[in-house]
């Protein structure tokens, strides 16, 4: 063996050592986990949330379809971070492009650099592949919900094409109950991906859903992503406002606050 | 090893093919994206035997990631091939491309069209084209271990990425590197 074949055995030896330490054995694209996946993310930071300390303003971001966005989900971080008081973000679905463990790793690095924690919603991509369970395990479940200063955010799948249409997205019995009145819950506000005026919306239960929304105690919004476009409206009756975040790549979220009971919110471009 | 036991006790069964058919190698492979093991069969391609052309079964086992049954058709083309020893040869850069195939229900071949318009999404999540560079030592075991059925053996280690990291990589050059999408596999190929 010469010099020259010696130090590339060498070196390529020790790059497998390297890239062995790295993680950089993948099994399949679609593997469900891997030595270093996170587990319970949803869960961990709403017990960051339970445990910080509150004031009269509950203030978060609503922000989506981080997919294949990782330099714009960076400037988003980094914007957030420099917000002050800002308690939590919602990450409202489509965490991945094509339902890949690696890129919810990505986007969970990313955002695990922001100083509050974040929520993850499904969206309609997450679910491509084995990007159900891959969410699940990450995350959490696809429908849950959280109550912080009295209001009470009930996060749910409303990617009904993903399930063909058959009815069961977005579950509607589950919703109802949700939304019913409860201790300790003054106001409640809804968060999915799809919007329900939106195609991929199952549209033989838009009206049910909307309904179901706006009849609890105290609605005080629905929140979704989604479009990648900006939008407002007030569906059915009450003057309940529908929200519809721009998407990442459009480099611009929603910022709300809620004072009071008061519900308030703005577009931040960034 | 199974697959190994077979070959070599069914060497008269198959020696009522054609002899192009009869594959040359045996491969097992640990992880390279194609399964946590994948067992393999491999010929031999063009007049130097630089190439090969690899058909491999592979299984992800729910404890680590699964439950996945993976099938690949892999080439490779070894250009530069350096004598270490008279009885072993290093590749040390060989660039190969493969096909990966999941198999089960969550895992489309064609999107349903009544379900998705056309286009909606672009890609297949059954079908994964990769590319791959790998390096192999291979080692003559007739010369090292005089006779025997196995004429060759050798160890490689392989790297890959495919389409839809790749994409995630060139709109993303400041926050992914190319080790992030180059994942890492190492195997055994049996020459027989």
């Amino acid at each position: 063996m010469n010099k020259l074949t010696g130090s590339f055995v060498w070196v390529s030896c020790s790059l497998i050592l390297f890239l062995t330490a790295c993680n950089s054995f993948e099994y399949s694209p679609n593997q469900v986990f891997d030595r270093n996946s996170p587990q319970y993310l949803n869960r961990k930071s709403l017990q960051r949330l339970a445990e910080s300390v509150k004031d009269d303003t509950i203030r978060f971001v609503l922000t989506g379809d981080s997919q294949r966005e990782y330099t714009h989900s960076e400037e988003l971080v980094r914007t957030v971070n420099n917000i002050p008081g800002v308690d939590f973000v919602l990450l409202a679905g489509d965490i991945s492009d094509f339902g890949l463990l690696q890129e919810m790793e990505w986007v969970n690095e990313i955002f695990s650099k922001l100083k509050m924690p974040y929520i993850g919603v499904i969206g309609n991509h997450d679910l491509v592949a084995n990007g159900e369970k891959v969410f699940k395990r990450m995350f959490g479940e696809l429908n849950f919900s959280f109550v912080y200063g009295g209001v009470k955010f009930v996060c749910h799948n409303t990617n009904s094409r993903e399930a063909a249409f058959d009815g069961s997205v977005p579950d509607l019995p589950w919703l109802r109950e949700q939304f019913k009145a409860e201790d300790g819950v003054t106001a409640y506000i809804g968060v999915a991906h799809v919007p329900p005026n939106n195609g991929d919306f199952d549209t033989s239960l838009s009206e049910q859903y909307v309904n179901v929304i706006n009849n609890s105690p105290n609605t005080l919004a629905a929140l979704f992503a989604h479009t990648h476009s900006k939008n407002l409206f007030y569906p059915g009756r009450g003057n309940i406002p529908y929200v519809v975040t721009n998407a990442i790549e459009n480099r611009e979220f929603v910022l709300i606050e809620i004072i009071n009971g008061k519900f308030s919110f703005k577009n931040i471009s960034y | 090893m199974i697959t190994i036991i077979f070959f070599l006790q069914s060497g008269k069964v198959f020696s009522q093919f054609p002899e192009i058919l009869i594959p040359k190698d045996v491969i097992v492979q640990h992880a390279g994206s194609i399964g946590y093991f994948s067992v393999g069969a491999g010929y031999r391609l063009f007049k130097n035997k630089r190439g090969n052309l690899d058909f491999n079964y592979g299984f992800v086992p729910e404890n680590k990631g699964g439950t996945l049954h993976i099938i690949s058709a892999k080439f490779v083309y070894r250009p530069f091939e350096i004598k270490l020893k008279d009885w072993a040869k290093l590749y040390p850069l060989n660039p190969g491309a493969f096909v990966s195939y999941h198999y089960g229900k969550e895992f489309d071949f064609y999107w349903d069209k009544s379900q998705y318009d056309e286009g909606y999404y672009w890609w297949s999540s059954a079908i994964r084209p990769h590319i791959s560079f790998s390096n192999e030592i291979k080692l003559d075991s007739k010369k090292l271990f005089g006779s025997g059925k196995i004429k060759s053996l050798s160890i490689y280690s392989e790297f890959n990425t495919n389409d839809l990291y790749m994409v995630s990589y060139v709109l993303n050059t400041k926050d992914l590197s190319l080790t992030d999408i180059f994942k890492l596999g190492i195997g055994i190929r049996l020459g027989f």
